[in-house]
């Protein structure tokens, strides 16, 4: 959102050091622990164990970063965080692709062609979004069981489709309500059917939304842990479990700056998408958030 | 599925001018028209196409999301322990998870962390929100300072915050090293205190998309009204608390209503925090489910609490998706 | 046969029954104005002889053919909407193009004809650009080029010039009158506007609450209204409706008007037969503003001139006019006197009334008599 010049701001006439100050205040408050995961995850561990968490390192180093990566001990192997890495890729890409498309696809059929119940139906996904997921566990385990997926990437794939519909259809739907009804009326008259009104008028208008929907299931999906942790066990897990594996264990010297490195790199992507697209994140978070 | 991201959700909700076309007002009854199929001369593949396309999605919600509640409503009733067996077992399995003392524990802690954790982010959110609102030069710089956290897993956030906090390296050990000897902060390992670290951890993830939501009211409110304040002479304080703070109350609700259901499925944050400790002193429901469920082979106790769980969501959720989906009736 | 026929055509949303059985015919090349207030259901019609909404009962027939149950793509019709509908993510050529495009038109035939509609409606510069490009008269004139390229047997228009500014609705207003006298296309033409409805028109639907309240050519409509509602509605400043009384007197009946103070009398207008005033009838006496004029303004034609004084209450000065408000029959009359009239509020001035343009009306059945 832009700095909107006529918005409802009020001059304040009052001391605007105060204002500043708080602001400056709090801005701290959020980058803190950001920076002190980072400085610590350049540091050696002589220098965490003797100095201050707030210094600049020293002589900043990698190692930690590398450890992580490639050789830190997640249970019994000690090939760092890559390969979890890499599963986490391989759930969220084919996850997000496909719960967008169903999405979509759901958002036009229940704005552009209604039919008897379409609220309910609308009433009964939105629901899903909003469940506990704790009331789920198990018959999804017992499910993942049976076809043949427990603890498997293509496994939690499903698990994050089936629950990212929901989200992914309000999406697209809150969205496509306020897509002139006219102009599906004016394809349809001009000889256009159901799947090509779609494909050529309303997808081509579709690019912000899609983003925002995109980012959401991706940081979504990226950061979820219950699901990973309750379906996947060693090697198949993705990147928040293969994490908190390796803060957690207690086996050896606890190395901080390790710790801090592998947090950092499980936040890269989604932080990443946030800084690129964070404009777009916000801009759909905001839409969709209070216009009443 | 994070539940900081989930939070996002009912927000859109709200903001559905559900079903209303966004054509300009017509006459007749147009607008309650779908284009609908023309039935003739297209056939029944295209008269029914929508129905289709929508059908998987509709089948898979049933299923995993109504069909699986049901079958642990079932599994709550049943004498299952180490796995799931269907046999009745009444009401038992609810009288175990509420003679559980670990259970009220996990109660408590709920109150303690859901009360603390909504009524700061609310207050914080609301508060920068004001701040921002004050035509602040580098507002553009600083709004995403507070909004990056909530990209963040809940695990790298209790990862961060615990090594902040760490007593002995985190915290304590920069004041001391400022010439503040005296100074303790054992919050994570003492039993008393641990609760309120998750409170800490939540509302940094929080409370910058909480701001977010304020801010677009905000901006949202109708200029005129405020310029019509100032001229009757209302001090900047006063048009907030009369005039603009009452018309945000459509934010206030979904905003409540985001954190109180995140609240309640909040389980990443205090396993990567304290991991349910020390001892069970941060224990909560949905950590207890977990436990209870998958590692103290009490499948019907944690099937029991996980009913528990999704009736007080409920409880909040489909009064308000009722009324979001019937409001502006189509 | 008429070209398009529309039979008892009924049409319900649920209990509300919003088109109550309408008898419609248009002939080839005709002009055929729905009009009527917010809600009469004549976007309804349209949109049923489009086909973008289903019928509940009768019948459409276009050339002799039934069409109710064809698609929209399948009627051979052309649709201009209220918001234009461009597709906002498509140049114009593709906009216009679309159409032909979906009906495997090949390419080479699809650019002439879209240049030949382009040449027309003089937006070939536009061509390339996107409809968020365009001003509210170039839309207009993009969303007539997409109806007029498929070379359909009818056009349907949904309000089209009510998105448009005043000056520029009576520019496209005379651009869609010259269209049609160039073409000699069929069209059929929603609007509220019943300046739109008396200037474009061969034929004129009135509809109020799903029902024709009368067809006729502009002239029939304007001139001899069939009821109340169609006299009232057509028209600005609309007629002056006025209760009275026939009273019998020596030579013949008269019409007894309540004023201010007293009463007056006007004589019977030609449109009407004596024979059916039975004395004591309670009446609508119905004349239009441009028929009550100051004496110099009178039409010289008139066959039934009477002159009545009246007091002047408001002057609106129009310019080319100037309207003059009085009171008769206990209700505000509006007259269009010369702009050189010279008058002063409060003064009593002499009114002339063109009785052959005055008509009465049933106030209990509403009908005219």
């Amino acid at each position: 959102m832009s700095v909107d010049a006529g918005s409802a701001a009020i001059s304040a006439r009052g001391p605007r050091i105060i204002i500043y100050g708080l602001l400056i205040l709090f801005a701290v408050f959020y980058l803190l622990p950001l920076y002190v995961m980072l400085v610590t995850s350049l540091k050696p561990l002589s220098e965490i164990q003797s100095g201050n968490m707030l210094q600049l390192p020293q002589a900043p180093s990698f190692y930690a970063w590398e450890k992580a990566w490639g050789a830190a001990c997640i249970g019994v192997t000690c090939e760092g965080l890559k390969g979890f890495f890499w599963n986490s890729i391989r759930m969220v890409v084919p996850a997000v692709t496909i719960s967008t498309i169903l999405g979509a696809l759901n958002g036009y059929v229940l704005t552009k062609w209604k039919f008897r119940g379409h609220k309910l139906i609308f009433g009964l996904m939105l629901f899903g979004c909003f469940i506990p997921f704790q009331v789920v566990l198990v018959p999804m385990a017992q499910v993942l069981g049976r076809l043949g997926l427990a603890s498997s990437t293509p496994g939690l794939v499903l698990v994050h489709i089936v629950y990212g519909l929901g989200f992914t259809t309000l999406f697209f739907r809150n969205f496509y309500v306020a897509f002139p009804d006219e102009l599906v009326r004016a394809a349809m008259m001009d000889g256009a059917g159901f799947f090509r009104i779609f494909w050529r008028i309303l997808l081509p208008a579709s690019l912000p939304i899609i983003v925002v929907t995109v980012i959401y299931q991706f940081t979504n999906i990226w950061n979820d842990f219950l699901f990973g942790a309750s379906f996947t066990s060693g090697d198949a897990a993705p990147m928040t479990v293969a994490l908190n594996n390796l803060v957690s264990s207690s086996t050896g010297v606890k190395e901080y700056n390790v710790d801090m490195a592998a947090a950092l790199i499980a936040a890269l992507p989604t932080l990443l998408v946030y800084v690129v697209a964070g404009r777009y994140f916000v801009r759909g978070l905001m839409a969709g958030a209070v216009k009443g | 599925m994070s539940s900081k991201d989930v939070g996002m959700q009912p927000a859109g909700a709200r903001a559905a001018p559900m079903g209303l076309p966004a054509s300009p007002s017509r006459d007749d009854l147009v607008k309650q028209a779908p284009p609908g199929p023309g039935s003739g001369g297209v056939g029944w593949l295209q008269a029914n196409m929508a129905k289709l396309v929508l059908s998987p999605s509709l089948a898979v919600t049933l299923v995993f999301v109504y069909g699986f509640i049901v079958w642990t409503v079932v599994l709550s009733f049943s004498t299952s322990r180490l796995l799931p067996i269907y046999k009745w077992a009444g009401l038992e399995q609810y009288a175990r998870l509420w003679a559980t003392p670990n259970w009220y524990v996990a109660i408590k802690n709920l109150g303690i962390y859901g009360g603390l954790y909504i009524a700061i982010s609310l207050f914080l959110g609301l508060f920068i929100a004001i701040l921002l609102d004050q035509r602040i030069r580098g507002e553009g710089g600083l709004r995403p300072i507070f909004l990056y956290p909530m990209a963040i897993s809940f695990i790298v956030t209790g990862t961060a915050w615990k090594w902040f906090l760490n007593p002995g390296l985190g915290l304590d050990r920069v004041m001391h090293s400022w010439g503040w000897t005296s100074f303790t902060f054992d919050w994570l390992i003492n039993p008393d205190m641990a609760i309120y670290t998750v409170v800490i951890a939540g509302v940094w993830q929080t409370s910058g998309f909480i701001m977010a939501m304020f801010l677009a009211g905000l901006r949202g409110i109708d200029n005129e009204v405020i310029k019509a304040a100032q001229i009757d002479g209302a001090p900047t304080l006063q048009i907030y608390w009369r005039i603009i703070i009452p018309q945000l109350r459509p934010v206030f609700l979904s905003a409540l209503i985001i954190l109180l259901h995140m609240a309640i499925k909040s389980y990443d944050l205090v396993i990567a925090l304290t991991g349910g400790g020390p001892g069970n002193a941060t224990e909560l429901p949905s950590t207890f489910m977990y436990s209870y469920t998958f590692t103290r082979n009490a499948m019907g106790v944690g099937a029991a609490s996980a009913v528990m769980m999704l009736m007080t969501i409920a409880a909040v959720i489909v009064p308000y998706l009722y009324s979001e989906l019937r409001e502006r009736r189509t | 046969m008429a070209f398009l026929e529309i039979d008892r055509l009924h049409k319900r949303y649920g209990a509300t029954e919003i088109l109550k059985g309408i008898d419609l015919d248009l002939d080839q090349g005709g002009f055929l104005v729905l009009v009527g207030p917010s809600g009469c259901g004549k976007s309804t019609l349209l949109n049923t002889i489009a086909g973008l909404e289903q019928i509940t009962g009768g019948e459409i027939r276009l050339e002799g053919r039934k069409i109710n149950d064809l698609h929209p793509s399948r009627r051979d019709i052309a649709m201009v909407f209220q918001s234009y509908a461009l597709y906002p993510t498509m140049s114009i050529k593709d906009n216009i193009g679309f159409g032909l495009e979906m009906r495997k038109v090949p390419k080479a035939e699809r650019e002439a004809a879209i240049a030949r509609v382009a040449k027309t409606l003089q937006i070939e510069h536009l061509l390339q650009r996107r409809p968020s490009q365009l001003s509210g008269g170039q839309r207009q004139r993009v969303a007539m080029g997409r109806a007029l390229v498929r070379n359909p047997r009818l056009f349907l228009f949904d309000e089209p010039l009510s998105n448009l500014d005043a000056k520029l609705r009576v520019d496209m207003r005379t651009e869609i009158k010259r269209l049609h006298q160039q073409t000699g296309t069929t069209i059929v033409y929603v609007t509220h506007d019943q300046i739109e409805a008396m200037t474009l028109a061969t034929k004129i639907a009135v509809l109020k609450d799903g029902k024709l309240q009368q067809v006729g050519t502009p002239a029939e409509i304007y001139n001899r209204p069939d009821n109340l509602f169609v006299a009232d509605f057509m028209g600005s400043p609309s007629m002056n409706l006025m209760a009275g009384t026939v009273r019998a007197s020596g030579n013949g009946a008269m019409i007894q008007l309540a004023q201010r103070e007293g009463s007056i009398a006007l004589q019977i207008p030609p449109s009407v037969t004596a024979r059916d005033l039975p004395p004591e009838k309670k009446v609508i006496f119905g004349i239009r503003p441009e028929a009550i004029t100051d004496i110099d303004g009178a039409d010289r034609h008139a066959s039934q001139l009477q002159t009545i004084e009246g007091r002047v209450d408001v002057i609106e000065p129009a310019g080319s006019d100037t309207y003059v408000v009085t009171q008769l029959g206990g209700k505000e009359v509006i007259a269009r006197m010369r702009a050189e009239a010279s008058l002063k509020v409060g003064d009593l001035v002499p009114f002339a009334f063109n009785l052959d343009k005055a008509l009465l009306f049933d106030p209990e059945t509403g009908y005219r008599l």
